[in-house]
């Protein structure tokens, strides 16, 4: 689980271009859509939906399912590890 | 129309440098684009999603709303060759690489409006955003917008002009056997245009005129300066750019001034200084500006933009004291 939160905070700095994010800088659970948290957008929410699609092989298809799962680094943690075959 | 402000990122130390067209030499074909600290003047969070021409363009317009000590401007108007290849390019290559979804960021920047898209919301603006696509001629059919807006009423308008360099160019130029002698270059100029003189104006643009398949490049130029009651003596600098491959001699300005300019220093071609790209002229515009600023004795300075030899763009820029 731990080497899943690791990956999956750099694929997120690399596919949203955080420049200037480090792995250890992104708690796990700090709120990914809120300014005092990571500070995400709604075209980061679509660049992770990919994200989820291209690199675990899940397809987010309801929105409020999706709303839930990228709150944070945790729910992401645990929504890849639910669905992925 | 005045021009009230003038910023340019080029592969010349342009940027924030007045006085810079003393100092420049022509662009050798290892120059790079010379790019400011862009976080000084972007938010952090629309900077990480910029590729290059976006991050030129938005620095240089809010410089000159800096200059301009403007907030909002009444319009932007942008003109681009080829627009955001970076993000076409990337958008483009995930296209044809990956099955399912695709990323939406390349594909939503790849549009040529994202320029000026992206310059008003970096500073909240919501008035009139409007952006031209005219091969070489876009920052022309940008200025004549501007002058058209700002007889509607609309006033200190961010107007200027962006392309991109890309790799894949140089490759494309070689297969299409169209490789040129000039190093293919990015830049991005813009300026503030205001319907009156004010405190800040440095030049005045007196007119600017466009023609497609152009068939009499003199009969042309001769109708531009009969109309602006000039005769060819009282251009005091010619900036030109042609896509020629013989030699200077040869080519269009020189052809038509040579009887009238013994002076090298008076026929300029601007793409040996700024390098190749659609836009260009923008570049040339601000450096007009810029001598004309330094130099009292320059009264008149003709831009004529025979890069793509089937078009044809002639600016007059004017010196106050004019």
């Amino acid at each position: 689980m731990e080497s899943l939160k690791e990956d999956l905070k750099k694929q997120i700095i690399e596919q949203l271009n955080l420049e200037d994010l480090q792995v250890s800088d992104i708690d796990d659970d700090s709120l990914l859509f809120s300014a005092d948290g990571v500070g995400l957008d709604s075209i980061d929410a679509l660049e992770l939906i990919v994200l989820m699609e291209k690199f675990y092989g899940i397809q987010v298809t309801n929105p409020e399912e999706g709303k839930d799962a990228f709150l944070t680094i945790n729910t992401m943690a645990d929504y890849i590890e639910k669905n992925r075959n | 129309m005045y021009i009230n402000a003038a910023s340019t990122i080029s592969h010349q130390p342009t940027f924030r440098n007045a006085g810079f067209s003393e100092l420049i030499e022509p662009l050798d074909n290892s120059s790079e684009l010379i790019s400011p600290n862009y976080k000084e003047y972007i938010d952090a969070g629309l900077l990480r999603r910029m590729s290059k021409i976006l991050r030129m363009s938005v620095a240089a317009a809010k410089d000159c709303l800096t200059q301009a000590e403007t907030a909002q401007p009444g319009a932007i108007i942008v003109g681009t060759g080829l627009g955001c290849l970076q993000d076409t390019e990337k958008f483009l290559n995930t296209f044809l690489s990956i099955e399912g979804l695709l990323p939406p960021t390349s594909f939503i920047q790849s549009t040529h409006n994202t320029i000026a898209g992206q310059i008003s919301l970096s500073i909240g603006n919501h008035g009139y955003n409007m952006t031209h696509t005219q091969n070489t001629l876009s920052f022309e059919h940008a200025l004549i917008d501007t002058s058209l807006l700002l007889g509607e009423g609309k006033d200190n308008i961010i107007t200027g002009a962006a392309d991109e360099f890309i790799a894949f160019l140089d490759e494309a130029a070689e297969h299409l056997n169209a490789s040129s002698k000039h190093h293919l270059t990015s830049g991005a100029s813009f300026f503030i245009l205001g319907k009156n003189k004010t405190e800040k104006s440095v030049a005045r643009v007196k007119d600017v005129r466009t023609a497609g398949l152009i068939q009499d490049i003199d009969a042309a130029i001769d109708s531009f300066l009969l109309d602006n009651f000039l005769n060819i003596s009282e251009v005091d600098l010619v900036l030109y750019s042609d896509f020629s491959e013989k030699e200077k001699m040869d080519s269009v300005a020189h052809q038509y001034f040579n009887e009238h300019y013994h002076a090298d220093s008076k026929l300029i071609n601007y793409t040996k200084l700024s390098g190749l790209y659609p836009t260009n002229s923008a570049f040339a515009m601000h450096y007009a500006v810029d001598r004309i600023q330094r130099e009292p004795k320059l009264k008149n300075v003709l831009i004529l933009n025979g890069l793509n030899k089937i078009n044809l763009g002639l600016t007059l820029i004017e010196s106050l004291e004019a």
